[in-house]
């Protein structure tokens, strides 16, 4: 546990180092406060932090697997790069260690510049606007954190596989494509070309952290998730909100601990 | 304290390490000799643990394989190019090891005294020259106090005062019981250094002996250059017959001869009335076997 507490703690250090950590949190808070003044410009109405919320969302769903895919993708590739990695694991330190203490120090590292950013942010709004909705807001920024954990523990994996930091990156910036992009046309296509079952555009769902997440996101705002169309409908009707929250839920953690599981297996079987 | 057995390496059809085996006690230093790509850093790294090999490697009784962690925490590793987080600073940098492999905090000050760096303790990695990477890198490899050093062409880059304290650093490192395994491909190290020499050609052991029988047969080899004022082909038969391979280049002539005969071309050549416009000694890398030994294994 030692070695994995140091590889956390330089991974944070470094973090807050480089300055990457402040200037995300600040990114953050920034797109959180500027989407607040415009809605205010705009149609003003009682909805408070949902607002806010509900259009955060999607801008999240975007920048978060960004940024945790490519820090993901960069940490091993980046040691392999400097030449580091043979150092690193001349010491008693094993390469699922290292790995974890990575992961980890990244993880702790995104969740602050999130926590820190959106929680500005919200301090800062909630001065000027009632707090009624505050709980959906809180949500948000645990389910962004939740995201960027599943999408760090893929970058992970690019980034063992990866012999170099740029093909690390470039596959991290082609998979952010698939999963992100690709991924909604290629499951609305799916939709329109065959006879889906809820069922299927559900598993679907469920093979795609950013689509799992976007759906708890929508189900803290509007449990009946008739926005979602038939994956909605299937998962109001069938499962109901409890079981819904916990599938999806267990999805989300399943995309953060068996990429990593899976790359410290590779990792292991690796010559440095 | 290092037992290596039956250790091989293949990449694809390759071999790289065949069948490397040998014992090493505390207080004893064996050099790996051989040219590039002989497979010394391979069998460092095999060790190490760093690559997956066959056969069994195991440091003061501990597979290496399947206890790597606990292995390496009895091993100090000082790796050809030493390679850190260049925006650390040496103080950070060793404190950073030390934790890694559960040294007092204490040791990282001494580490740094003990390799003189004392006075660049806040420097940052990347403002440190060659040699001082070097120094870096060995107070690391001691952090701990492990009992097996493994240095891979340690005297690679250093001037000749490093290289000096180098080989003191070794000699006082085995008065204290520690056993060093090292590499090189300079001969020149070996016998000064050595008790054994493994002499390793294209991943085979060719040579497993004491370093004085090594050192009486390996004879040092140098690489001279000359350019001669257009008597090339006068030349080359007169360095044929002082015992010099010679091949030609251009101008010049590249000589390979026994260290100690480099005067004696020179000699030959002027004798014969032959201009020397310009030349330049280099140490040959070491040959990829010296020869039957008394006492060696072949």
């Amino acid at each position: 546990m030692t070695a994995v507490r140091s590889i956390l703690g330089k991974e944070l250090r470094d973090a807050v180092r480089s300055r990457w950590l402040l200037a995300f949190a600040a990114t953050f808070a920034l797109i959180a406060l500027a989407l607040a003044v415009v809605q205010e410009q705009g149609d003003v109405g009682a909805q408070g932090f949902n607002r806010t919320t509900a259009s955060l969302i999607n801008l999240c769903l975007m920048l978060v697997p960004l940024l945790a895919l490519i820090l993901g993708a960069g940490a091993i590739a980046g040691e392999r790069d400097r030449g580091t990695l043979a150092t690193l694991l001349a010491q008693p330190l094993s390469a699922t260690q290292l790995l974890i203490g990575k992961y980890l120090g990244l993880t702790i590292a995104v969740w602050m510049a999130i926590a820190l950013g959106f929680g500005m942010a919200g301090v800062l709004l909630a001065l000027v606007r009632p707090v009624a909705d505050f709980g959906h807001y809180l949500l948000f920024i645990v389910l962004s954190s939740a995201l960027a954990s599943a999408m760090l523990s893929i970058g992970m994996v690019i980034s063992v596989l990866s012999d170099g930091r740029a093909k690390a990156l470039a596959i991290a910036v082609l998979a952010w494509f698939a999963l992100v992009l690709f991924y909604d046309l290629a499951a609305i296509g799916l939709a329109l070309s065959v006879t889906s079952s809820g069922q299927s555009l559900l598993l679907t769902a469920l093979l795609n952290p950013v689509e799992s997440v976007r759906i708890l996101a929508i189900l803290s705002l509007e449990p009946d998730l008739h926005v979602l169309g038939p994956v909605g409908a299937y998962l109001h009707l069938e499962l109901g909100t409890l079981r819904s929250v916990v599938l999806l839920t267990g999805a989300v953690l399943a995309w953060a601990v068996a990429p990593l599981a899976v790359g410290a297996m590779l990792f292991r079987r690796q010559d440095v | 304290m290092l037992s290596v057995r039956a250790v091989s390496k293949r990449y694809g059809k390759s071999i790289v390490l065949d069948s490397a085996t040998f014992e090493l006690q505390p207080g004893e230093v064996l050099a790996t000799v051989g040219s590039n790509g002989a497979g010394k850093s391979t069998l460092i790294k095999a060790v190490i643990g760093l690559i997956r090999f066959d056969g069994d490697v195991s440091v003061d009784g501990i597979d290496v394989r399947r206890h790597g962690r606990e292995a390496r925490a009895r091993i100090g590793y000082l790796p050809q190019n030493p390679a850190f987080h260049t925006d650390l600073n040496v103080r950070e940098t060793v404190t950073f090891f030390a934790q890694l492999r559960g040294a007092a905090a204490s040791a990282t000050r001494s580490a740094v005294e003990a390799v003189g760096l004392a006075e660049h303790a806040e420097k940052q990695v990347r403002a440190l020259s060659g040699g001082m990477r070097q120094r870096l890198a060995l107070a690391i490899a001691q952090l701990g106090d492990p009992p097996l050093l493994m240095l891979d062409e340690p005297a690679t880059g250093l001037d000749v005062a490093a290289r000096l304290e180098l080989r003191q650093f070794i000699h006082e490192q085995r008065a204290l019981g520690k056993a060093i395994l090292l590499s090189t491909h300079w001969l020149d190290d070996v016998p000064s250094i050595a008790d054994r020499v493994i002499v390793l050609d294209e991943g085979r052991t060719t040579f497993d002996g004491p370093a004085a029988a090594f050192a009486t047969r390996a004879v040092a080899r140098s690489l001279l250059y000359v350019r001669l004022n257009g008597h090339s082909g006068e030349a080359i038969p007169l360095i044929q017959a002082t015992g010099g391979d010679v091949t030609r280049s251009g101008d010049w002539l590249a000589i390979t001869c026994p260290a100690n005969h480099k005067a004696h071309v020179m000699e030959t050549l002027l004798g014969a009335g032959i201009t020397i416009l310009d030349f330049r000694v280099e140490e040959a890398a070491a040959p990829s076997a010296p020869g039957p030994l008394p006492g060696g294994t072949q």
